[in-house]
């Protein structure tokens, strides 16, 4: 069982669904096809049911009416044909290592890993399964948390374990595997106020030298950038289960936007399964544009690449409200960004003295 | 010797050596790097001078030994008619002011100051005689020698002359030079190189078998071989006299000084090319002078007046069999002797005058294979077969190769300044009876806006062949997926997807023709070693749903000696150099080949073919022919049969390419889909659309049927 409640049959049926428009065309006389939904921007659009965004209705046919495309299509059937062994032998197998397999599938292998992880993408927004289903995973997590909440975790034994991730880790935190579902991980306890996702390492580890998460009752858990999916799961699992705010302090730059709409509003590439990883709850803390000239912080110039960055986000369905917009455009207008060691300006306990109690005394109004 | 006698040789024996030294950076002994360089072109330029002029296939051997001390020893060999005992002193110890005053032709020997500066610039530098060994045939032994230079005298010096049998390498020589000699010389590699200057040199004499062996005690530290690529020789230039065109008043001065002539009239004539009796009678009315005038008492103002009548009266232009281009198909061989490459495009350009000289252009490019992609393209500048090596910027050639605009031609050209980037390199050969340089150092042409515009001309022309060939090249690229696209992937996805579902396999023949949807030509021309023959296969499929007809026109390098071998299909001959066969009922789903053999060429000098169709609804692959444009060209050609049968050395090459240049390629794959409304129904296809061609015009019907 997976996320999804799917069986083995339904995946493997689903999957079967894709070769089965190929040959129908073919039989049809016509070239073999391959329908998705269109994975850009411009197809995403606000779910009111789930509150997170979803791809809209448009679609984009593959055909094999060019080398490329062709290409695709041939993957497609070596992906399925491959998961398919992979389901019957109770496998699982990372993304890489399904890159470096495909070398054996002749005219179907990949180019370069990007390629099989957007097939695998593909597929999945195609049969509404998830990879977990396809029996690939990704090659790390990446994420890590201090803080005193208790998870129970399933080994490679079977074995329940308990664990606190304040009192039975070391400092790297608890590591959070890649499948965070209710088969391998259970939230068991908690007695914190808060979770707050942090963008980068040095600052993480700042917070926990300084205390804070014991200092504010709160749990840290660290994105390591762009958040991977299981992190941005078990976020979504700890605010709806345990019903707790979730802060998420970023670096003051455009990609920092992007990293807290993929974790808030569902990010593009992954829309499909929004409702799963997406906590539309959470707030962006910081660091935000008025911040720099608030807090007087040393700040870099925008690149030509970030703003670029920011004019695209001006037209992205997930910033339109006009706070974001108008943050956005202030940031255009700064013309600058700044890290969230920046902060470090003001000494190293600046940011838990000062910075965050002010920050979350305007948030969550203590 | 009287006083005034004894300074005034002193004087002279001090103004020549200093003369030199001054003068170094002109006769190309200014740097360490170049001495040697220059030594060598003096060397290599006489030895090939020579073996043209004795008809002898040129093999030469360079050897540089490294000394202590920037010094090195210079070892030049040929095997060319040698040097008679009597002339050894003059070819090497004197300077020569040119030994045919009146009469020009093409020669290399008109660069720097000859050998004699080698012998000097060894004596100035280290003090060392230059050794020489000659021998002619007609001797039974070679002499031996030692010279130097007595500049007070102006003539050589000769020591330890011996006569005696030569050997080299175990063998006894018939004929040859060798020259050694040591000189203070530094040897360097890249760009500006005896290397270079080798390379470059065999790239325009692939008659001439080059060796380059350069030795640091016992370890060689560089080294080249060049081997001929052609047994032909360069034609025999003739000499012509002076054309009044290009004459300055001091040089018409001494001619008439010394003309024995005893009327104007005769001495024009006789002196000059281009003068009829009627253009002298005309010149000397002009110029106020008496037919009978002697002309040794012609005074200064009455020469002018001569000269500014040259200009006015309507004059023949000069002969131009002074020249000695490479031809084509030799620069395509001498590049792809030293640049390893994709495509080749030549261009002799028709000999023409400026000022009374006649020049040619030629130029060579090519591109692709090892060639560097990044960085502006390799330039090789020649005149009268020699290259020049320095002075590139300022270089008439450069400036002409520069004012194309590259762009257009598929190269990258930033700007359209400079000269243009990736994988090409371009040569440019100005073979001329007056070449001017900027300088005395001759290595960089001056400005000339005829020589500009026909180096120009010839660019535009290899541009437009590098263009094409582009054009095809991504074509077939194109085509070649889509071969792959409907031959493996599509038959793989047909078979994985019914295997997977447990279902029968479609039948792809609907599928392949909706993905195609029009008809595909692949070309190949290869080279089949065994048999010493060009192999040039078209392929045709039908990939639409309706049945086709063609006839299919293929160029062939047809010539004097070049011939098709095997032709299983028949066809005929449409015009010379392309050939036509008729492709009756191509079925959907059909595919039929063509294929011939050409004997008579090389390896290399045939890789490339252009093809053509006639008939309904285009080809992807080939482009449908331009009647009218192929009218034109029966009609040039028929013109060219008439000439050449009045003057027999007279032959058009390169027309065929002109015309058939201008016929445009289907431009992308998806042309097919557009032109679905006028293709050819099954039932159309009896007696149409090729029975209703030309064939007619033509009298070789047999095969027709």
């Amino acid at each position: 069982m997976s996320a999804n409640g799917y069986t083995k049959e339904q995946v493997i049926e689903a999957l079967h669904d894709i070769a089965g428009e190929m040959h129908n065309k073919m039989l049809k006389g016509d070239p073999p096809t391959m329908t998705l939904p269109v994975r850009t921007k411009q197809n995403i659009s606000f779910d009111p049911k789930l509150g997170v965004y979803k791809y809209g209705k448009k679609k984009s046919t593959r055909d094999a009416t060019s080398l490329g495309s062709a290409r695709q299509l041939l993957r497609a059937l070596h992906v399925t044909e491959f998961i398919e062994e992979m389901i019957e032998a109770g496998k699982s197998s990372t993304l890489r290592e399904m890159y470096y397999i495909s070398e054996g599938w002749g005219h179907g292998k990949f180019g370069s890993q990007n390629e099989s992880n957007n097939l695998a993408e593909d597929l999945e927004i195609i049969t509404k399964c998830m990879r977990e289903d396809f029996k690939l995973r990704p090659e790390e997590d990446g994420a890590r948390i201090i803080g005193n909440i208790t998870f129970e975790e399933r080994n490679r034994r079977g074995q329940w374990m308990r664990i606190n991730c304040r009192d039975d880790v070391g400092d790297s935190g608890y590591g959070v595997p890649y499948n965070v579902e209710l088969e391998k991980l259970r939230l068991v306890d908690h007695d914190v106020d808060f979770i707050m996702a942090i963008e980068t390492g040095g600052m993480f580890d700042r917070l926990v030298e300084n205390g804070f998460d014991e200092s504010s009752r709160c749990a840290l858990v660290h994105l390591k950038g762009q958040p991977a999916r299981s992190t941005r799961r078990i976020i979504k699992r700890m605010n709806e289960e345990w019903n707790l705010p979730v802060l998420v302090f970023l670096d003051g730059d455009p990609w920092s936007y992007r990293i807290y709409a993929s974790i808030a509003y569902g990010a593009i590439k992954t829309a499909h399964i929004s409702e799963y990883l997406a906590t539309p709850s959470a707030v962006y803390l910081g660091i935000r544009a008025g911040d720099i000239e608030s807090y007087d912080l040393p700040a870099d110039d925008l690149s030509s690449k970030d703003i670029q960055a920011l004019n695209a986000e001006l037209s992205d369905p997930r910033f339109a409200d006009a706070e974001w917009q108008e943050e956005i455009k202030l940031m255009l207008e700064l013309g600058k960004k700044a890290e969230q060691q920046s902060l470090a300006k003001y000494g190293l306990d600046f940011v838990t003295d000062t910075y965050l109690p002010e920050k979350l005394a305007e948030i969550l109004g203590r | 010797m009287a006083d005034a006698e004894k300074i005034a040789s002193k004087q002279k024996q001090i103004s020549i050596s200093e003369f030199f030294e001054k003068n170094k950076h002109f006769l190309g002994f200014d740097t360490l790097q170049r001495a040697v360089i220059t030594a060598v072109k003096e060397a290599v330029d006489n030895s090939l001078d020579a073996c043209e002029e004795a008809r002898i296939l040129p093999e030469l051997k360079v050897e540089i030994n490294k000394l202590k001390g920037d010094k090195l020893e210079l070892i030049c060999r040929d095997n060319g008619p040698g040097i008679p005992r009597d002339s050894v002193e003059n070819v090497f110890g004197k300077f020569l002011l040119g030994s045919r005053f009146h009469a020009i032709r093409q020669t290399r020997g008109q660069q720097g100051i000859g050998i004699t500066g080698v012998v000097m610039y060894s004596q100035l530098t280290t003090g060392s005689k230059t050794h020489v060994i000659s021998k002619i045939k007609s001797d039974s032994s070679a002499v031996h020698v030692d010279l130097g230079l007595d500049t007070r005298k102006n003539k050589a010096t000769k020591s330890n002359e011996i006569r005696d049998v030569w050997f080299e390498d175990g063998e006894e020589v018939v004929n040859g030079l060798k020259i050694k000699t040591v000189m203070k010389a530094k040897y360097q590699r890249g760009r500006q190189s005896v290397h270079q200057y080798l390379r470059m040199t065999s790239i325009v004499n692939p008659h001439a078998t080059i060796q380059l062996i350069v030795r640091d005690g016992d370890d060689v530290i560089d080294q080249g071989h060049w081997i001929r690529t052609t047994e032909k020789l360069p034609r025999v230039v003739e000499e012509i006299k002076p054309h009044p065109h290009g004459i300055h008043l001091g040089q018409l001065q001494r001619m008439l000084k010394e003309a024995p002539e005893r009327r104007l009239t005769s001495f024009l004539r006789h002196n000059f090319s281009g003068v009829s009796m009627r253009a002298a009678k005309e010149i000397l009315r002009r110029s106020e002078l008496e037919e009978g005038r002697t002309p040794v008492r012609i005074k200064a103002d009455e020469a002018q007046a001569l000269l500014d009548s040259f200009q006015e009266v309507k004059l023949l232009a000069p002969p131009t069999d002074c020249l000695s281009p490479i031809e084509e198909i030799l620069i395509k061989k001498g590049l792809s002797k030293a640049i390893d490459s994709r495509f080749a495009s030549t261009v002799t350009r028709k000999p023409t005058v400026s000022q009374g000289n006649p020049f040619q252009i030629e130029v060579g490019l090519v591109f692709g294979g090892d060639l560097a992609a990044d960085g502006p393209i390799e330039v090789l500048r020649f005149a009268n077969r020699v290259p020049l090596m320095y002075q590139q910027g300022g270089c008439l050639m450069t400036k002409a190769l520069e004012s194309v605009n590259w762009k257009q031609y598929g190269l990258d050209h930033p700007g359209g300044k400079g000269l243009p980037k990736g994988p090409a390199a371009v040569l440019i050969h100005l073979a001329s009876t007056n070449v001017q340089f900027t300088s005395e150092a001759k290595e960089a042409v001056s400005d000339n806006e005829e020589v500009f515009e026909e180096i120009r001309r010839a660019m535009l022309e290899v541009g437009r062949g590098l263009k094409n060939h582009l054009k095809k090249s991504k074509q077939k690229k194109k085509a070649q997926e889509k071969f792959d696209l409907i031959n493996i992937i599509l038959p793989e996805i047909s078979r994985k997807s019914s295997e997977m579902l447990g279902r029968e396999e479609p039948d792809l023949s609907p599928v392949i023709t909706r993905i195609m949807n029009a008809v595909f030509l692949e070309d190949d021309v290869s080279w089949d070693n065994d048999a010493k023959q060009n192999i040039c296969s078209v392929s045709i499929y039908n990939y639409t749903a309706r049945a086709r007809a063609y006839t299919i026109l293929a160029k062939w390098p047809e010539g004097e000696g070049v011939s098709m071998a095997e032709n299983p299909r028949g066809g005929r001959k449409e015009t010379n150099g392309l050939w036509a066969w008729r492709l009756d009922t191509l079925n959907p789903g059909e595919s039929a080949e063509i294929r011939f053999t050409v004997e008579g060429l090389t390896k290399g000098d045939w890789n490339e073919t252009d093809i053509f169709f006639r008939g309904n609804g285009d080809i992807i692959g080939a482009n449908k022919i331009d009647e009218k444009l192929l009218d034109e060209m029966r009609k040039v050609e028929a013109l060219a049969v008439a000439e050449a049968e009045a003057n027999p050395k007279y032959e058009d090459i390169g027309s065929l390419e002109r015309v058939l240049d201008r016929a445009e390629p289907v431009e992308g794959l998806n042309a097919g889909k557009e032109e679905s409304d006028s293709e050819t129904t099954p039932a159309e296809t009896e007696g149409t659309p090729a029975e209703t061609e030309n064939w007619g015009s033509l009298a070789m019907e047999d095969d027709v049927e």
